[in-house]
């Protein structure tokens, strides 16, 4: 919903001091003082703007026109938490209808600001009435830029502080189905199976959960996303997930197709440092991919995966030597 | 810190137009030098929408200069008086209890003579902006122990919160992992710890020993995937993870070079840690700031930054990421956010600080627990 000081900042600006409503206020200028540091080429209606603002801000007058000021100075500058915290006040003064205030900051956030303080304070006070509201225009954003880093902590905070979990798996469900890639997607759907307090939690969650990873690494497996998930659906429990016969099945699948193998040979060498001990298909599937030339094969599995490794991602060459020269010897 | 943090300009400054292709296969240190000396006599106007971070602009160009061994053109009295008329100071000393925070402000829209009436908040004083203020400082070498440290650190306890974070402004905002950090690195160049309660705080970046129960009834800051965001639940994030590596490190909960001491227990998990960050640098080169984005500039940084601090930067790929970040080089001075745009200053200032670290010749080296050279840091 438009606020009355939005549909005003649209039109082609007036300068205050041309406003009759304004006549009275000395606009207060800014001090830089003899040797300001990095000044700032200002433009004059930013100027003129600020001045204003000092003024009313001095003079701690809480009316409406102050309201229609700060929504000017906002509209120059979404990061000015002083604008935004004598906003506040104002509305509180003013009694002001919240509604319409959440309308008004949304359209700033749409603008990307990066202030959520007064965001959450009117939400706060609108209460779980907000949530479905909120959420809303967290996904209005989040449809521009599904990694929206601000859109995702606002999200989060609303369901923790609101509520309105129903929905929010199926919505990272929908997510994941557009972009499989979508980091942000996979971390919200771990805070959701993790914190949701409709779902049973992790321990309850992870069989299906695992199946989903699952299959999402087979259909990409050069995709980091599921790998660094199906480790943390056994955050904590590191035995199981060693012990999970899902977990080196779906790196032996992958070893197999000899494509896109490299987080799955880093998964297995995770495994192997975990006590995995390999089985006869495992050590077949390593074998398969050494690359001619690698050296000696290695009867300790480990070194071997990380020879492959120093071979197959180089950019981390280094990071694999030093692994593999870490690793106790073979018994 | 990226588009997502507040620090980024959001409008690009204007350029001249571009004739030539601005790809070049060295540093070019003179027009980086060049481009910070215009940024200190004037921001273009874009930079109006940062006004309130201009001790965070005015840190990102002195210490810019300083890494690049041109501090000359800097008036260093000048630039002292100016950060210390930013500091907030209480009517009197009965003020001292009251419950805000006496540091320094971000810039003059947010200072007010102490005799106005009306919203005690008139004093805006910001974390970010008290750490950029000391950073400044530091660098042009101004005594401090003419700072009243006292002031700043009692009422700094005002912004912790009972959960061991940290609020940037005492009239409230969210807490976040990026405030801890500048709160230890207050706390690091005062050489007082009475400003923050150290083990709430490093609660705060751990919360659990990272091990879940049947249900979980406490966030673990650590995340699933090994990396650190910058609020618990958080996607995992190079800036996050600067944050809380350089944090744990500046309040003594972990040591140097971690990895060479892995016989060590440590409080978080490293080799999930490790994984997590090198698998960041992309087969462009750069550094991602989350898995599955494109290489930015400024993760050279923090990633690079953070693998310092745990003893792991021999692991990088250091050509590849010198390749990347010659792509990000602007003709004209700085460093873009990607490849062949225009540059911007707080892209310029994390490149140029990333050339340091990767010992370029020429260059200060770079104090990578407090961003200002080693030089500013120990006073020498």
């Amino acid at each position: 919903m438009e606020s009355d000081e939005d549909k005003e900042a649209q039109r082609p600006r007036i300068p205050l001091s041309q406003r009759p409503e304004w006549s009275d206020v000395t606009p207060l200028p800014q001090d830089d003082g003899p040797n300001p540091v990095v000044p700032i080429a200002y433009k004059p209606d930013f100027v003129e703007t600020m001045d204003y603002f000092r003024a009313v801000y001095q003079a701690d007058e809480r009316s409406s026109r102050a309201l229609s000021l700060t929504a000017e100075a906002i509209h120059f500058n979404a990061a000015n938490y002083t604008v935004w915290h004598f906003r506040r006040l104002i509305l509180e003064a003013l009694d002001a209808d919240l509604q319409v205030e959440l309308g008004f900051i949304e359209n700033i956030a749409s603008g990307n600001s990066k202030n959520y303080q007064i965001w959450r304070w009117v939400a706060e006070k609108l209460g779980t009435d907000a949530a479905s509201k909120e959420l809303e225009f967290t996904k209005k954003i989040l449809s521009i830029d599904a990694k929206h880093y601000h859109a995702w902590s606002h999200r989060q905070w609303v369901l923790l502080t609101l509520g309105g979990w129903k929905n929010e798996l199926d919505y990272c469900w929908e997510l994941l189905k557009d972009d499989i890639f979508n980091n942000s997607a996979w971390n919200q759907r771990y805070f959701v199976v993790t914190r949701s307090p409709l779902l049973g939690g992790l321990e309850a969650m992870r069989d299906s959960e695992v199946s989903y990873t699952v299959e999402s690494i087979l259909a990409h497996p050069e995709n980091e996303s599921p790998w660094r998930y199906l480790r943390g659906l056994y955050k904590g429990n590191t035995q199981s997930w060693v012990n999970d016969h899902q977990v080196f099945s779906v790196c032996l699948k992958v070893l197999n197709a000899k494509s896109n193998y490299v987080f799955a040979l880093s998964m297995l060498l995770d495994l192997l440092c975990h006590g995995l001990q390999p089985s006869q298909e495992v050590r077949d599937a390593v074998e398969a991919l050494e690359v001619s030339g690698t050296g000696q094969s290695d009867s300790d599995l480990g070194k071997t995966v990380c020879s492959i490794l120093e071979q197959v991602d180089p950019i981390r060459a280094n990071y694999w030597k030093w692994h593999k020269s870490k690793l106790p010897h073979a018994a | 810190m990226e588009s997502e943090w507040e620090w980024e300009p959001m409008d690009e400054p204007p350029s001249p137009p571009s004739d030539s292709n601005s790809q070049t296969h060295v540093f070019d240190k003179d027009r980086h030098v060049t481009y910070l000396e215009m940024m200190y006599q004037l921001l273009p106007w874009p930079y109006q929408n940062q006004e309130i971070n201009r001790l965070t602009l005015a840190y990102f160009v002195i210490s810019g200069l300083d890494l690049l061994s041109a501090l000359d053109c800097v008036d260093k009295e000048a630039v002292a008086s100016w950060v210390l008329s930013l500091q907030a100071h209480p009517k009197d000393n009965a003020e001292l209890n009251d419950g805000q925070f006496y540091g320094f402000q971000g810039s003059r829209t947010s200072q007010f003579p102490p005799e106005s009436s009306g919203d005690l908040s008139h004093n805006s004083s910001h974390l970010a902006s008290t750490y950029s203020a000391l950073s400044i400082l530091k660098i042009v070498g101004y005594n401090f122990s003419n700072i009243d440290s006292e002031r700043i650190l009692t009422s700094m306890r005002n912004l912790q919160q009972p959960d061991g974070s940290f609020m940037p402004l005492h009239t409230g905002a969210e807490t976040d992992l990026r405030f801890t950090y500048c709160a230890a690195a207050i706390c690091f160049m005062l050489e007082d710890w009475r400003g923050m309660d150290k083990e709430k705080a490093k609660e705060y970046i751990l919360n659990c020993q990272c091990t879940y129960t049947y249900i979980q009834l406490m966030p673990c800051f650590q995340s699933y995937d090994g990396g650190f965001g910058i609020k618990p639940g958080s996607e995992s994030h190079g800036g996050g993870i600067y944050c809380a590596v350089a944090s744990l490190r500046l309040m003594g909960f972990i040591g140097v070079d971690l990895l060479s001491n892995s016989a060590t227990p440590s409080i978080i998990n490293v080799p999930l840690l490790l994984s997590w960050i090198l698998q960041r640098q992309a087969t462009d080169g750069g550094f991602q700031g989350r898995p599955n984005k494109d290489s930015d500039t400024c993760y050279a940084f923090w990633i690079g930054a953070t693998l310092r601090i745990l003893g792991g930067h021999k692991f990088i790929d250091e050509k590849a990421l010198h390749g990347f970040l010659l792509t990000c080089q602007y003709e004209y001075g700085g460093f873009s956010k990607f490849p062949g745009e225009i540059a911007d200053l707080y892209h310029s200032y994390y490149g140029i600080t990333a050339f340091s670290l990767l010992g370029e010749s020429g260059m200060n080296p770079l104090c990578v627990e407090l961003g200002i050279t080693d030089r500013a840091a120990t006073g020498i």
